[in-house]
C-alpha cells in the first residue's frame, strides 16, 4: 500500500465499496486475508492515544510503544512479576564492595544485521539514555553513571556510579532502556536484538515484525506479529470478540464480565498490577495542615471504591505502592475508616464543609466513578469535594504542578524506583512535596547497603515512615485485563512492565 | 450571476480564515500542551522545557500562528509536534479512509433519500407516510455512538454477521475487507437519512395537489412525468442546501463513527490531535475539514441560484 492515492484509484475505489457494500453480506472473509495467508500471524490490539509514534525504543512512554520495543529488542536485565531484576541480555552482573563500580557480561547475541551485541553498544545506549536532550524516559535512572569513568570491552561493562547504589541492576530492566546498534540515529527500518524483526511500520498504523529465528533465546513460535492500534476500548472488545484480533490489551471490568460470557476468548487477569491513589498536594493549603491529610485517609471507604469503582475487580489499597512486590513491607493493618475520628481532626482544624476540588480525568475508566465515590464517602465527615474533570491526553502532564488533590496510577515498577522518583525531598515526580529527612536518610542508606536482608529492613522502615506522611492515599489496586482468542496458547498473566507482559515470541497459534 | 459568485467565493474564503483563527485559539485556550500530552507523568522539568523549547513551544501563541499562517502560503502545513511528520502526510494517510466513507455514504444517501422522499411525500398521510416518518424521527432520536453500539452487539456480536470493527485497516486498505464499511456507514446514513428525506417529502407533498400539478393533471399528463418533470425539480432547491448540512453532518459523524469502528481516517486523527495539543495537526484538520464544508455549501448555494426562477428587476 502506497500512501499516495491518485483521483483515478480514489473514485474506483469508492465505488468499488459502494457496490461491495451492497454485495458484503456474505459474511467475513478469512482471517488474514490478502499476500501474507498461509504465514501464521498475531494480531494485537492496544491503544495508541499520545505516543509519538516512533520505534525509538529511548524516548516511548506508552504500552504499545513498550511492547513494540519488546518485541524488536532485548534490554540487559528484565523484571520478574514481583519486579525483582532477571538476566536478559546479561549473563550476570555484580556490583565490587563498595556498591559504585558495576560489572556487567552480555551473552552471546546477534543484532538482526548479524553484528555482535557488545558492551560498548551497551554504554553508548546508557549514554544517549542519560542525555537529557534525547527526552528519554529512564533518563533519571541513569543520571548518576559517571560515563567518563566507565569501561566497555568485548562483552564485559563496567559502569561507575558518582555514589554507592545496590539497587542500581532496577535500572537496567527498566522500560525504555532496550540495546541498539551503537550510533543508531534513524528508527524508522530499526535494527535491534530482539525476537522479531523489522517488517513494517506506519506511524499511527499497524506496524509488521517477522519472526527472527537466530534469537538467542530460539525464536518466536510465529511468522508474524502485529500491533494494531485501536484507541477505543469498546472497539479492542469489539474487535477481540469478533475474531479481527487475537489479543486486546487492556480492558475494563465491564468488557472482561462479556469476555468471560463468551466462548473462544479468555481473560488474563493479573491482579496488584495498577496503583490507584489519590495525590495530596503537603506544600499548598489546605492540606499543609497533617489534619486534613489524616481526615481525608480516615474517610476513605476502600472496599466500597473497589466494588463500585473497580467492578470488584482490584484489591484494597493501604496508603503504600507496590503491594505484593519485592521490597513491599508485609504485615502493615488494613487501613480502617473511622469517621469520627475524621470529623474531629476536620472541627480541629477549623475545616468543616471545607470545599476541596478533586482532580480527575478519563485516562483511567475507574476514576469517573471513584471520583464521585469518594465526594460522596468525604461528605460524611464534612468535606464538600468537588471532581474537577481535565483531559485525559494532556492529564499526567497537567497534574504535575496544578491542583490540590489529584486522581493518580502508576503500573508496577520496583518498590525502589517509586520510592526513589516519586517521595525523596526533590524528586522529580514527587508531586505531593513530601520532604522527610528521616526518609531521605533511611533511602540513601538502603541503596548505599550491601547486605539484602538490611537493605529491604531499612526499605521496610522508610515506607512505614511515608505511609503516614506521604500525601499518596493508595485506595486501591486495580487488576490488569488482556483478552485473547483461545487459538493462542503460551501467553500468561503477567504484571505491565514485566517480562512475561505482552511477551508474544513465547505465544503459539494453533 | 457571475458577481454572486464572486463576492460568494470571497466570503467562502473569509469563512475558512475565521474558522482557523477560532480552532487555534480555541485549542490555545485549552489547559496542557504537547509536552504534557507526550511527557506525561515522566520527564524531569529539565526535560520539559527541552522539549518545549525544541518544538518552540516557549514562544507566544500569537507567533507561532503568524509562523504557521506564513508556511501555509507556501503550500506547507508544517511537521506535528508529536511524531515529527509532515501534516500533509499524516493527513494525506488518513484522507483515503474517510473518503471512501463518506463517499459510500454519499453514494447510498442520495438515491434513499429521493425513494424515501417521494415515496411518502405522494402518499402524504397515509399508513406508509406516517410509519416511515415515525420510524424516521425515532431513529434521529438516537445518538450516533449508540446506534453504532447497538448495531455492533447485535449485528457482529450476537449474530456474528458483520465485522465489529476496521481494526488494522489503515487508507485504502478497508477495501480488501468491504464488508467493515457496512456498519460505519449504515450509522453515518442513518442519520442524514432522515434529514434529508423529510426535506423531500415536505417539498413533494407541497406542490403535489398544487395548481401547477392539478392544471397538469387536467391536461392528461402523466403522473410520472408530472413527478420527474416538475415536482421533483421543483424540490430541489431546498433538498440540495439540506444535502449540503447533511455533508457537514458526515464530516461531524466521522469523528463518532471512526472512533466506535476503529477506522484510520480524519476524525480520529483531529481527535487524536486535540487530545495531544498538536497544533500544526489540529490546523491541518481544521483547514481540510473548513475547505471542505465550506466549498460543498458555496456549491450548494450556487446550485440553488441557478435553480431558481429569477424574478423581474433581479440581476
Amino acid at each position: 500500500m502506497t500512501s499516495s492515492f491518485g483521483r483515478r484509484r480514489l473514485l474506483y475505489g469508492a465505488g468499488a465499496a459502494a457496490a461491495a457494500t451492497t454485495l458484503a453480506a456474505c459474511g467475513l472473509g478469512g482471517e488474514d486475508g490478502g499476500p501474507d495467508s498461509g504465514r501464521s500471524r498475531l494480531r494485537a490490539a492496544f491503544s495508541a492515544g499520545g505516543s509519538q509514534e516512533t520505534l525509538d525504543p529511548h524516548t516511548v512512554p506508552l504500552f504499545i510503544d513498550q511492547a513494540r520495543a519488546k518485541a524488536l529488542y532485548d534490554s540487559v536485565l528484565t523484571y520478574k512479576d514481583d519486579m525483582s531484576v532477571q538476566g536478559r541480555l546479561a549473563e550476570s552482573w555484580e556490583s565490587d564492595r563498595s556498591g559504585t563500580r558495576w560489572h556487567i557480561h552480555l551473552r552471546e547475541a546477534r543484532f538482526h544485521d548479524g553484528r555482535p551485541v557488545t558492551a560498548a553498544d551497551v554504554l553508548w545506549n546508557y549514554c544517549r539514555i542519560a542525555d537529557p536532550a534525547t527526552v528519554a524516559v529512564s533518563q533519571q535512572l541513569f543520571a548518576a553513571v559517571d560515563f567518563e569513568a566507565s569501561r566497555a570491552q568485548g562483552r564485559d561493562l563496567t559502569l561507575v556510579l558518582k555514589d554507592p547504589d545496590f539497587e542500581f541492576p532496577t535500572a537496567l530492566g527498566a522500560p525504555g532502556t532496550e540495546i541498539v546498534p551503537a550510533g543508531t540515529t534513524d528508527f524508522t527500518r530499526p535494527i535491534g536484538s530482539g525476537p522479531f524483526r523489522y517488517g513494517s511500520f506506519r506511524p499511527g498504523g499497524n506496524a509488521l515484525f517477522t519472526a527472527w529465528r537466530d534469537h538467542w533465546s530460539g525464536g518466536p513460535h510465529m511468522d508474524e506479529l502485529e500491533f494494531v492500534p485501536v484507541n477505543d476500548e469498546r472497539a479492542r472488545l469489539g474487535a477481540l470478540l469478533s475474531g479481527q484480533v487475537h489479543y486486546a490489551h487492556d480492558l475494563s471490568g465491564a468488557s472482561a464480565a462479556q469476555v468471560t460470557r463468551r466462548k473462544g476468548v479468555s481473560l488474563l487477569q493479573t491482579r496488584l498490577s495498577t496503583m490507584q491513589a489519590i495525590l495530596l498536594r503537603l506544600n499548598r493549603a489546605p492540606f499543609d495542615d497533617h489534619r486534613l491529610v489524616e481526615a481525608f485517609t480516615l474517610g476513605l471507604d476502600r472496599k466500597a471504591l473497589v466494588e463500585v469503582a473497580l467492578s470488584g475487580r482490584g484489591t484494597p489499597g493501604n496508603d503504600l505502592f507496590g503491594m505484593g512486590l519485592h521490597g513491599y513491607p508485609d504485615s502493615l493493618p488494613p487501613r480502617q475508616r473511622d469517621v469520627d475520628r475524621a470529623r474531629a481532626l476536620l472541627k480541629e482544624a477549623g475545616a468543616e464543609g471545607l470545599a476541596v476540588p478533586l482532580e480527575t480525568s478519563d485516562a483511567d475508566p475507574s476514576w469517573r466513578n471513584a471520583s464521585s465515590l469518594i465526594a460522596d464517602q468525604l461528605s460524611d465527615i464534612g468535606l464538600k469535594v468537588t471532581p474537577h474533570t481535565r483531559s485525559a491526553g494532556t492529564y499526567f502532564g497537567e497534574i504535575k504542578t496544578k491542583g490540590v488533590a489529584a486522581q493518580s496510577r502508576t503500573a508496577t515498577l520496583p518498590v525502589i524506583t517509586h520510592l526513589r522518583s516519586r517521595l525523596v525531598t526533590g524528586a522529580s515526580d514527587n508531586l505531593t512535596g513530601y520532604r522527610s529527612k528521616p526518609f531521605d536518610r533511611l533511602i540513601a542508606q538502603a541503596t548505599g547497603t550491601r547486605d539484602d536482608a538490611v537493605r529491604l529492613e531499612l526499605l521496610a522502615r522508610a515506607q512505614r515512615l511515608a505511609r503516614e506522611d506521604d500525601g499518596q492515599l493508595v485506595w486501591a489496586f486495580s487488576d490488569w485485563i488482556v483478552g485473547h482468542a483461545d487459538s493462542v496458547g503460551g501467553l500468561r498473566a503477567a504484571p505491565p512492565n514485566s517480562c512475561d507482559w505482552a511477551r508474544f515470541d513465547r505465544a503459539r497459534l494453533s | 450571476m457571475l458577481r454572486y459568485t464572486v463576492t460568494r467565493t470571497g466570503l467562502a474564503a473569509v469563512q475558512c480564515a475565521v474558522v482557523l483563527v477560532v480552532v487555534f485559539a480555541l485549542t490555545s485556550l485549552l489547559p496542557g500542551d504537547t509536552v504534557d500530552a507526550v511527557l506525561g507523568e515522566q520527564g524531569t522539568p529539565q526535560q520539559a522545557a527541552l522539549a518545549r523549547a525544541g518544538l518552540g513551544l516557549d514562544r507566544p501563541a500569537a507567533e507561532r500562528f503568524v509562523h504557521w499562517l506564513a508556511a501555509l502560503c507556501h503550500g506547507d502545513l508544517g511537521r506535528s509536534l508529536v511524531t515529527g511528520m509532515p501534516v500533509t502526510e499524516q493527513i494525506a494517510g488518513r484522507l483515503a479512509a474517510t473518503a471512501v466513507l463518506a463517499a459510500t455514504a454519499l453514494a447510498l444517501l442520495v438515491p434513499l433519500a429521493l425513494g424515501l422522499g417521494v415515496l411518502t411525500g405522494l402518499r402524504e398521510g397515509s399508513a406508509a407516510d406516517r410509519g416511515l416518518s415515525a420510524a424516521a424521527i425515532a431513529l434521529h432520536a438516537v445518538p450516533e455512538f449508540v446506534l453504532g453500539l447497538l448495531l455492533t452487539a447485535w449485528l457482529s456480536l450476537d449474530l456474528g454477521a458483520l465485522p465489529a470493527t476496521a481494526a488494522g485497516l489503515m487508507g485504502l486498505d478497508v477495501l480488501t475487507r468491504p464488508a467493515v464499511l457496512i456498519l460505519p456507514v449504515t450509522v453515518l446514513v442513518c442519520r442524514q437519512l432522515c434529514d434529508l428525506a423529510r426535506q423531500v417529502r415536505i417539498g413533494i407533498a407541497e406542490q403535489r395537489d398544487g395548481p401547477v400539478a392539478t392544471h397538469l393533471r387536467l391536461l392528461g399528463v402523466p403522473e410520472r412525468t408530472i413527478l420527474l418533470r416538475h415536482l421533483l425539480p421543483g424540490t430541489l432547491a431546498p433538498a440540495v442546501q439540506q444535502f449540503a448540512r447533511c455533508v457537514d453532518g458526515l464530516l461531524g459523524g466521522t469523528v463518532v463513527v471512526e472512533s466506535l469502528f476503529a477506522v484510520g481516517g480524519l476524525g480520529t486523527g483531529f481527535v487524536d490531535a486535540v487530545q495531544d495539543r498538536d497544533m500544526p495537526a489540529v490546523q491541518g484538520y481544521a483547514l481540510v475539514f473548513a475547505i471542505t464544508a465550506v466549498v460543498v455549501n458555496l456549491c450548494a448555494d450556487l446550485a440553488v441560484r441557478g435553480l431558481t426562477p429569477r424574478r423581474e428587476g433581479r440581476a
